[in-house]
């Protein structure tokens, strides 16, 4: 099987593979978002499942238990929970991330409840206090889960999944650099599905995956100059490949982004210190997730270089023409913090387009307009 | 298509319309418009065939086509696709050297874009999944008021007491109207509070792209001047409104179906 067909059925028929290790005996944990710090799980010999929902199927039993207007992409999860389609998770991990997460923590469980539960409590604030109180969170939770998995954490492992899991960081981050050319020698379309392949299987074979993948992009023959605008994409959860097929099909190269289904979860490697949970605070408490807070700096044009100055960076190496913010619907930490943002970058000369969404494939004919004379704008 | 002759189309199918337009030598040969009805490559077909023979060419006279809407990839030909902002842009930049904001107020949604002195997008807005400011709202109104919606324009204008509408909901506001209809509101008065709700959505949008006058009103909006005016009024100046706004984007089209010829 060619890698890409494997990448294909990774991605399509996602849980496949975990449902199999289950079926061998091993104990899955499912998680949300980029805040939970997946060495942990597999220190303590546990694989771990990042949950995501499915922008294809529409969410119906999810809504007879939850108002509409709270964010489709926690709906859809749980949707999929309420369906069964989540039932081989051993356990259930939510951290803090934002408010619609915490509660959706307490609803899943009532209503789908695992073996085991946990909701790690996470500093918003990005400061010395957060990262003392972060690092006895992750004790806590991996006391909790000691307990569940029936055997104590060794550092010494845990310092092995640090560095498996740099490892993969280290290869992603190879890969995002064939994106650098232009054109860039891989779409946006092929790096979504790389990545969400990756969320449901352990790392260790993500690696794999990812190492053929690289090896199979540099054979590729160098892509003929087509003059297309290169997008950088910032929002929250695409991990369907629906709204970027649909802006590369409208004539532009999707070459970087900042999402946590992209370098949000992988760009920054777990620094490999003496005592490996200072090494983990500092990775996963600056996480570039909107709802985090960078404290203070300066005046406005400082605090705004101070919070998004890696964003400009990203920009500017992937040599973008235009920025779109994909925005699922109502999430207000990203629809706050978008205005600022935008101002930056349009500061930095950099167009950008942004959208509010449903998480829901069906929209994406109405979208087609905005995205058109957006590259039309930027031509 | 044949390179020597100089006629140009711009075909835009919109959500209730589909519209055509043909350019000869810059001037306007021929242009016109059907429902959109639930077969947008039929209309297409139709009005087509209707202004071809209306400028009394056949389909290989053309020397070049833009087509542009949200219908546009139903289009049965082979001709580039542009998206609409860029046409109404052009047609407005051509009808208006001096505009500088447009403001396109369609069956579906509600456009407002920044345009530069050269007639291309320097930013835009759409309004989300919201009927409340584009001609959908219209629609439901002179349907609930039996009132023929070319009528709603005159009749707004001699309102003498506007109804206010608590709500900024196309879907509440049916509910609403019907409400002010059975405490005795005249229907002049339910319309121009139905104008200045819609307007004070539209005005939120211009002012989210920054106002620069001036502001061409566009798409089948510009054919209501009860509501040409509440915008005018909402945004604090005089709107300018093409001969044919429904038209501005075919024309457009047409337009940058010519100058891609010329390049």
């Amino acid at each position: 099987m060619s890698i890409m067909k494997q990448i294909e059925a990774l991605y399509t028929q996602r849980g496949v593979r975990a449902r199999e290790l289950r079926q061998a005996g091993e104990k899955v944990i499912g998680y949300f978002c980029c805040f939970v710090p997946e060495e942990i799980i597999t220190a303590l010999g546990l694989i771990p499942f990042r949950i995501q929902g499915s922008q294809r199927e529409p969410i119906d039993e999810a809504d007879t238990l939850l108002e509409p207007m709270a964010c489709p992409f926690a709906r859809s999860c749980f949707n999929m929970a309420l369906k069964g389609q989540y039932e081989f998770l051993d356990g259930f991990v939510a951290p803090h991330s934002c408010d619609t997460i915490e509660r959706m923590y307490h609803i899943w469980r009532s209503n789908t409840p695992s073996p085991f539960n946990h909701l790690i409590n996470v500093p918003h604030m990005m400061g010395p206090s957060s990262a003392e109180f972060y690092k006895n969170e992750l004790h806590y939770f991996a006391g909790c889960l000691e307990t569940f998995a029936g055997r104590k954490l060794d550092l010494e492992k845990l310092r092995q999944a640090v560095r498996l899991y740099n490892r993969r960081r280290a290869l992603l981050r190879e890969l995002y650099a064939l994106r650098k050319a232009v054109p860039p020698r891989v779409s946006g379309t092929e790096i979504t599905k790389v990545l969400v392949a990756g969320m449901g299987i352990p790392a260790a074979e993500h690696i794999d995956v990812v190492r053929a993948f690289i090896d199979e992009v540099q054979q590729r023959p160098a892509p003929r100059p087509d003059g297309l605008p290169r997008i950088f994409l910032w929002g929250n959860e695409i991990d369907d490949i629906a709204f970027i097929e649909l802006v590369e099909s409208c004539g532009a190269h999707v070459v970087m982004d900042d999402l946590c289904t992209g370098t949000r979860f992988f760009w920054e490697d777990v620094p490999e210190t003496d005592d490996p949970f200072d090494g983990l605070v500092q990775k996963y408490l600056c996480t570039h997730c909107p709802r985090s807070l960078v404290p203070q700096a300066g005046g406005r044009a400082d605090d705004l270089e101070n919070r998004f100055g890696y964003i400009r960076e990203f920009a500017a190496q992937w040599k973008a023409d235009g920025a779109i913010f994909y925005i699922v619907r109502y999430c207000d930490t990203c629809e706050l913090e978008g205005p600022d943002l935008k101002e930056y970058l349009t500061q930095q000369k950099l167009p950008v387009l942004m959208i509010e969404d449903d998480y829901s494939t069906t929209t994406m004919g109405q979208l087609r307009t905005r995205i058109q004379a957006f590259l039309e704008m930027i031509a | 298509m044949n390179a020597d002759s100089r006629y140009f189309a711009g075909l835009d199918m919109g959500s209730v319309s589909v519209k055509a337009l043909i350019l000869q030598n810059d001037r306007v040969a021929a242009s016109g418009l059907t429902p959109a009805g639930g077969n947008y490559k039929a209309a297409a077909a139709k009005v087509m065939e209707e202004v071809l023979a209306r400028a009394g060419i056949a389909s290989d006279d053309l020397s070049g086509m833009v087509v542009t809407g949200l219908g546009a990839q139903s289009a049965p030909w082979d001709a580039p696709q542009l998206s609409d902002i860029s046409c109404h842009a052009r047609g407005c930049h051509a009808l208006f050297p001096s505009a500088r904001t447009i403001i396109d107020i369609g069956g579906q949604f509600t456009k407002a874009a920044r345009i530069t002195p050269q007639g291309s997008i320097a930013d835009f807005l759409m309004s989300e999944k919201c009927a409340t400011g584009s001609g959908r709202f219209l629609q439901v109104i002179s349907r609930i008021l039996h009132i023929p919606i070319e009528e709603i324009g005159p009749l707004s204008l001699q309102a003498q007491h506007p109804v206010e509408f608590s709500t900024n909901c196309a879907v509440f506001a049916e509910s609403e109207t019907i409400s002010r209809i059975a405490e005795g509101a005249r229907p002049a008065d339910i319309l121009a509070g139905v104008h200045r709700a819609m307007a004070a959505k539209v005005k939120m949008l211009v002012k989210r792209v920054k106002l620069e006058a001036d502001v061409v009103l566009t798409g089948g909006g510009g054919e209501d001047a009860g509501l040409v005016q509440a915008v005018g009024q909402a945004l604090g100046l005089t709107i300018l409104v093409p001969e044919n706004p429904r038209l501005t984007a075919a024309f457009g089209a047409a337009c940058l179906a010519a100058e891609h010829k010329r390049t």
